[in-house]
């Protein structure tokens, strides 16, 4: 189970690098193209991937004790 | 009637460029789950070399060997982890001990 645990681990911080570097890129991409290089795009992408990253890591270190429930339709 | 059209089609073609980059990383998998993104890198660091290679032959010169280097940080990290936590566990009675030691050097020597 900790073996499990430092695999999650591992897995969430190399998502956020890819997600923050993504967030990045596609920030500096908007920035130079639509807001006249401005800085906020940057950062803001910035925030968008730390926290998709974060997101994410979330819902793996809580993944087997989240339900999923079903709604069941009167026929 | 030119006039009215150029801004028109410079916008068009930034939104064509941004909306592709958005399109290149839905992709690539960059903005998945955690497990896709973890791939992401491995697959990265495999197409990197051929990639270099590639470019290298296209312009003709030679680069310089990348030196590999043999230390992974990823592996390190859980032994640098416990190295430090023990050593800072056992600090304290470590630096007793050696204060010990210095004492009674210099008890010694005062004989």
């Amino acid at each position: 189970m900790a073996e499990e645990q430092g695999r999650k681990w591992d897995r969430c911080l190399a998502d956020s690098a890819v997600k923050l570097a993504t967030g990045l890129g596609v920030g500096i991409v908007f920035s130079v193209l639509f807001f006249k290089r401005r800085t906020w795009p940057v950062v803001f992408g910035l925030g968008v991937g730390l926290g998709m990253g974060y997101s994410n890591c979330q819902q793996d270190f809580r993944s087997p004790y989240l339900l999923h429930g079903h709604m069941v339709k009167e026929q | 009637m030119a006039g009215k059209i150029l801004p028109v089609l410079k916008l068009a073609t930034k939104v064509t460029i941004a909306g592709g980059a958005l399109y290149v990383a839905y992709d690539s998998g960059l903005l998945g789950g955690s497990e896709q993104g973890s791939k992401v890198i491995g697959k990265a660091k495999a197409a990197f070399p051929p990639a270099v290679d590639e470019w290298v032959k296209y312009f003709g010169f030679e680069l310089p060997a990348f030196p590999k280097i043999g230390f992974a940080p990823v592996e390190a990290w859980n032994s640098g982890v416990h190295s430090s936590i023990s050593a800072l566990s056992s600090g304290p009675t470590a630096v007793g001990d050696y204060t010990n030691q210095g004492l009674q050097y210099l008890k010694d020597l005062a004989k």
